[in-house]
């Protein structure tokens, strides 16, 4: 709301300082941007908060400055000068939907001469952000500015039988508005109607046909107050917000309503002249009546932390228009005024007293409090996760949340939570997948010749279950390309292979106690077959991981080989970090020999391993493959596997019998898979 | 950014809490005193699945949920993505991420709010900066504030960032509305409480002096190298 600091003045004696006044008006919260000289005036461009409809004007902002000025508020007096026969007689007025309509106040004004407005009425309107149109349309805005309060002047003659009535349209009504649009309207919209049709859709705009024009004589005015939610149905159905929709959603004052009337009544005689005729029109079926409420001083204690006295909490509510009177020593009872409907509660009366003490002048104190007893272990379990990532090289990303559905389609077999309003079709589904947003935060870096990537994100994705109902999986996403090692002095360069992108999701598994935790080949149908894997707990997948399909990655224009594991957190993350504990080493010589083995080629080297470790012997303290070849002596459908074994005893050192004894052992427990000594 | 906020109010003994990105209409909005009535509601860009399930516009709704789960006393932490129906470009983002605290337990007053807050600002951009309170509105908490600190680039001397006014708007807060309290199934004539909420990329915007939101979303190497 634009406020010009000359307008103020004709109701509070405030100083032209902008810059002061910008800071007294943030600080009361009526939060002020900026201000602009506009020739002998300032203008403060003043952010009014949806629940203050009535600081959408001078007068209500002056009531502010008054009271936090503590200096008088001037009253708006008018007085109308009427002649010849009643208004009734010249115009009737009915409200046929009370509901929607509590109060609408007419005045005829006969002989005008519609013209130009006069230059200093041109430049307020111009200084607040209005267009001035004619006088009559002019001082309507311009006491809309001043009080607040919507206005509409009507052609008189346009009106069919000269006769109003306040009324829901009928369906498929038509009417064309002030704006030029012709709108077909629904019983929802409460329109002002003449004898026969709608001439204005009511509190939003009025109609073309009934609007004030050059040979308008006589003039029906309206000063009204319409329903506050149904005014925002209606300009929300018709897409049309206006100034007047602007405060009548927000709640207009009821009883400003006659004497915003008359403020316009008077100036109109002014400008454009003409007779006014005698009386209001004025139908208030129902005279609104507020609730009194009750404030207690132990109240304003217990909330604000801070003793205000007496004198000061009766200053503000006077000067804000409430009418306190006090109850012993307990508080007040106090009569909120009709233009503050956004004060219902103890507590709004709690918030003017803060608003006008002033937060600045409220005490402070910092209070740690004892923290809960069970402490929630997820975040420290993403923490480590994160820690450990960053340690391997990869950096944290975050991706959008909204795709393409057709493309997150791909990745992942269910039914995506789709948006009703999106911002447009790349975005208009929730993801099923994070791995299409992982291909193109590795596109983006390989457009930009940037080719060694590690990245990781920790992310959600969304579906809707068979009952309809959204769902949300924690994902931990990885995805690298690039060189596991650049060319340098030192060695050649290397590249990232599966190996490596299986060790990082094993070092990430191993952060945790798992039980029985499987390495199995072949992840998912968008991997490399031969290149892929998961690691599965109690019989489902955890993670799941490997080469993106070279067709994909053409599709995604990525010129590299791409690695990627996506990790289930909904289920990792309800296992335990891994717990450390100390274990006492062997004092005594570790013996390592090595096996050359024969290994049908359907045995994978899990299988091997699972069955070494399924002995459990103690003496083995570890083995691993140290080279695999094909080919040679090698029978056919069969690899050669050598494998290094250490063992070594806590108890006593190992005689080259016992070593032997174990590695018979080994052998016996291999040889049901059909893996043999090479001979 | 998110971690270094945590954890000033882990130290201070609140509790992290979750919640659904997709929300229904209640949590995001009735419970919260925003009803579909009244004007405040467009304060939200929101994006909808339907009539009754949204993206959630802002933390909030883990407020109402947290009532429900815990009682009172209550202090906890609400770090979350969010989304708003906002074109993307350099300050907007159609997903972004806040934090929101809340405090209910018996005698908490506005006092707690703003020395709580000073506290955190302190700790985060440093001991010498101040803040200020002022009157503000949301539709869920009563008294409402919006907290400015004084300018971390000019010191409150006036610059292009704080728009020569020495003070950079921060951060929302209030004392929890009794009608809110109500809706999470405490009583407001024995409990009292206070929220603040805070967008985590705007705060890491300027602490970091990054001049464009969307970088934090578009996994440049060369951007996340730097931190």
């Amino acid at each position: 709301m634009k406020i010009s600091i000359n307008w103020l003045k004709e109701f509070v004696d405030v100083a032209s300082d902008p810059r002061q006044l910008k800071s007294d008006l943030t600080m009361i919260g009526l939060n002020t941007e900026s201000f602009v000289q506009v020739g002998d005036d300032w203008v403060l461009d003043v952010e009014v908060t949806t629940n203050r409809p009535d600081c959408l004007s001078h007068y209500g902002v002056a009531r502010e400055l008054a009271t936090l000025y503590r200096l008088p508020l001037k009253r708006v007096e008018v007085v109308v000068k009427e002649a010849g026969a009643p208004a009734l007689a010249a115009a009737t007025i009915e409200i046929a939907d009370p509901d929607l309509c509590a109060r609408y106040c007419g005045r005829v004004v006969q002989g005008v001469e519609v013209g130009p407005s006069p230059e200093w009425l041109v430049k307020r309107l111009e200084a607040v952000g209005q267009r001035s149109i004619n006088n009559v349309a002019d001082v309507t805005n311009y006491v809309l500015m001043e009080l607040g309060h919507p206005l509409h002047a009507f052609d008189l003659s346009r009106l069919n039988q000269r006769k109003i009535i306040v009324r829901r349209a009928k369906p498929g009504e038509p009417l064309q508005t002030l704006d030029g649009v012709a709108r077909t309207l629904n019983p929802e919209n409460l329109v002002i109607a003449d004898g026969e049709r709608p001439v204005a859709l009511a509190g939003v705009m009025g109609g073309q046909e009934s609007a004030i024009s050059s040979s308008t004589r006589s003039v029906l005015l309206e000063s009204a107050w319409f329903e506050p939610v149904s005014i925002r149905r209606t300009s929300k159905s018709q897409g049309l917000h206006t100034e007047a929709s602007h405060r009548f959603e927000r709640g207009t004052d009821i009883e400003m309503a006659p004497l915003a009337l008359d403020r316009t009544t008077v100036l109109i005689q002014e400008l454009a002249g003409g007779e006014v005729l005698r009386g209001m029109i004025d139908v208030y079926p129902r005279p609104t009546h507020r609730q009194d409420l009750v404030l207690r001083r132990s109240e304003i204690v217990r909330i604000l932390g801070a003793e205000v006295s007496w004198e000061d909490v009766e200053r503000i509510f006077r000067g804000l228009g409430f009418q306190p009177e006090r109850r012993g020593v307990e508080g007040w009872r106090v009569s909120p005024p009709t233009f503050r409907l956004d004060v219902s509660r103890e507590i709004d009366l709690v918030e003017e007293v803060a608003r006008h003490i002033g937060y600045d002048r409220l005490p402070a104190r910092v209070r740690p409090v004892l923290p809960p007893v069970e402490r929630d272990t997820t975040r420290d379990k993403s923490q480590t996760l994160s820690s450990l990532l960053v340690a391997m090289g990869y950096h944290e990303i975050i991706t959008p949340s909204m795709v393409d559905p057709a493309e997150s389609e791909r990745f992942a077999n269910c039914t995506p939570v789709v948006l009703a309003n999106p911002l447009s079709q790349d975005a208009s589904a929730m993801r099923t997948s994070a791995v299409p947003s992982m291909l193109r935060a590795i596109g983006w870096n390989l457009d930009r010749d940037l080719g060694d990537v590690k990245l990781f994100e920790f992310g959600k994705t969304y579906n809707m279950n068979s009952q309809g109902t959204p769902e949300e999986r924690r994902v931990l996403m990885l995805g690298c390309t690039g060189h596991r090692r650049p060319a340098s002095i030192y060695d050649n360069e290397a590249n990232l292979d599966f190996f490596d992108l299986k060790g990082d999701v094993e070092a990430i598994m191993d952060a945790f106690e798992l039980p029985n935790l499987n390495f199995e080949p072949s992840g998912a149908p968008y991997y490399e077959e031969g290149l892929s894997g998961r690691s599965s707990l109690q019989g489902a997948p955890v993670a799941v991981f490997g080469a993106l399909r070279q067709d994909l990655g053409r599709e995604y224009k990525l010129r590299q080989a791409v690695w990627m594991a996506e990790i289930d957190l909904e289920r990792l993350l309800d296992f335990p970090q891994r717990s450390r504990k100390f274990e006492p080493f062997s004092k005594y010589p570790v013996v390592e020999r090595d096996f050359s083995l024969v290994v049908p080629d359907a045995v994978p080297y899990s299988h091997v391993s699972a069955a070494i470790a399924g002995l459990a012997l103690e003496e083995i303290r570890g083995f691993r493959a140290v080279d695999h070849f094909r080919g040679g002596a090698i029978p056919a459908q069969h690899y050669s596997l050598l494998l290094r074994v250490t063992f070594q005893s806590k108890a006593h050192t190992l005689t080259s019998e016992q070593v032997a004894a174990l590695g018979a052992q080994l052998l016996a427990a291999l040889e049901p898979l059909g893996i043999s000594l090479r001979g | 950014m998110q971690r270094e906020i945590e954890d000033i109010f882990l130290n201070l003994g609140f509790r992290i809490e979750d919640g659904p990105e997709i929300e229904t209409t209640y949590y995001n909005f009735d419970a919260l005193n925003i009803p579909e009535s009244h004007p405040s509601r467009d304060d939200w860009d929101t994006l909808y699945i339907n009539s009754t399930i949204v993206l959630r516009t802002h933390t909030s709704p883990v407020q109402i949920r947290s009532m429900e789960k815990y009682g009172s006393p209550l202090h906890i932490i609400i770090p979350g993505k969010c989304y708003r129906h906002d074109n993307p470009d350099a300050s907007h983002s159609p997903m972004f991420h806040q934090i929101e605290g809340l405090a209910i337990d018996r005698d908490i007053t506005f006092a707690d709010l703003k020395g709580t807050l000073d506290f955190f600002a302190k700790k985060l951009f440093g001991e010498k900066i101040r803040t200020r309170f002022q009157p503000s509105f949301f539709p869920f908490t009563e008294p409402s504030g919006e907290v400015s600190i004084s300018c971390i680039f000019c010191g409150g001397e006036g610059c292009r960032v704080c728009k020569q006014s020495g003070w950079i708007e921060v951060m929302g807060c209030g004392m929890v509305h009794p009608q809110v309290l109500r809706n999470g199934g405490i009583d407001p004539e024995k409990y009292s409480g206070w929220a603040f909420g805070l967008g985590v990329d705007r705060f890491a915007m300027m602490k970091y002096d990054i001049n464009d939101i969307q970088l934090f979303f578009q996994s440049d190497i060369r951007f996340l190298r730097q931190f």
